[in-house]
């Protein structure tokens, strides 16, 4: 094989990578997004639940208090009520602040995540067309040495 | 929908690994002067972009797993 039949195989290799690459690429892409949208959707799913909770949490611990108020020679113990309340509250302040690292998060990602997307529409593309023409020209040399060896 | 891979970037790396394969098999044989302007204009911008690009996704997974854990129910 000679030289330059070894740099056409080569070249040849690197633009069918880069095509594989090109699609790879937003493939990986994608399914980033797509995790995205899930980890929200499920943080959300998770806050919706502890809203629930805390708004259910209160509604106890409110009436705890009316039945000790009605009863007030014999106080009823509300200090369950109002511990779910805290634990329902700060499960909830939790979550919030993880949707808010996951939106400061998302927001530098996205930044490289754009030029990214222009490297795989464009870059991409006008790399590959200019192998092809280094590929073609390789070859039309080859044709011409062929005939000398 | 199909189930969302756990590492996208570890797909992403790999994919990456390939394409760094794929150059080094040229860089031996391709040494003119098209080869530099390709290497600098081309092939350069794009690998550090793709890494770049891959780090950032990669912190973004990280986030999204860690996040995950500490919010089990």
């Amino acid at each position: 094989m000679t030289a330059i039949h070894a740099d056409i195989d080569a070249l040849a290799g690197l633009r069918a990578a880069l095509t594989r690459f090109r699609y790879a690429q937003r493939e990986v892409a994608d399914q980033g997004d797509d995790a995205i949208e899930a980890a929200r959707a499920s943080l959300e799913a998770k806050a919706s639940h502890w809203r629930a909770r805390l708004e259910q949490a209160r509604a106890e611990l409110a009436a705890c208090r009316d039945s000790s108020e009605a009863a007030a020679d014999d106080p009823v113990d509300c200090s369950g009520y109002a511990r779910a309340v805290g634990e329902a509250g700060e499960r909830l302040e939790h979550i919030r602040r993880w949707q808010q690292r996951i939106d400061q998060q998302a927001i530098e990602f996205h930044a490289a995540a754009t030029r990214f997307a222009s490297l795989l529409q464009t870059d991409l593309p006008r790399a590959e067309e200019q192998l092809a023409a280094v590929i073609a020209s390789l070859q039309a040399a080859r044709h011409v040495q062929a005939p000398g060896g | 929908m199909p189930p969302v891979p756990a590492r996208p970037d570890r797909d992403g790396d790999q994919h990456l690994r390939l394409l760094e394969d794929a150059w080094e098999r040229v860089v031996p044989s391709w040494r003119d002067g098209m080869a530099r302007r390709f290497g600098t204009h081309q092939w350069t911008p794009l690998r550090d972009e793709s890494r770049s690009y891959l780090e950032a996704l990669r912190a973004m997974m990280d986030v999204l797993d860690a996040a995950e854990r500490d919010t089990e129910c």
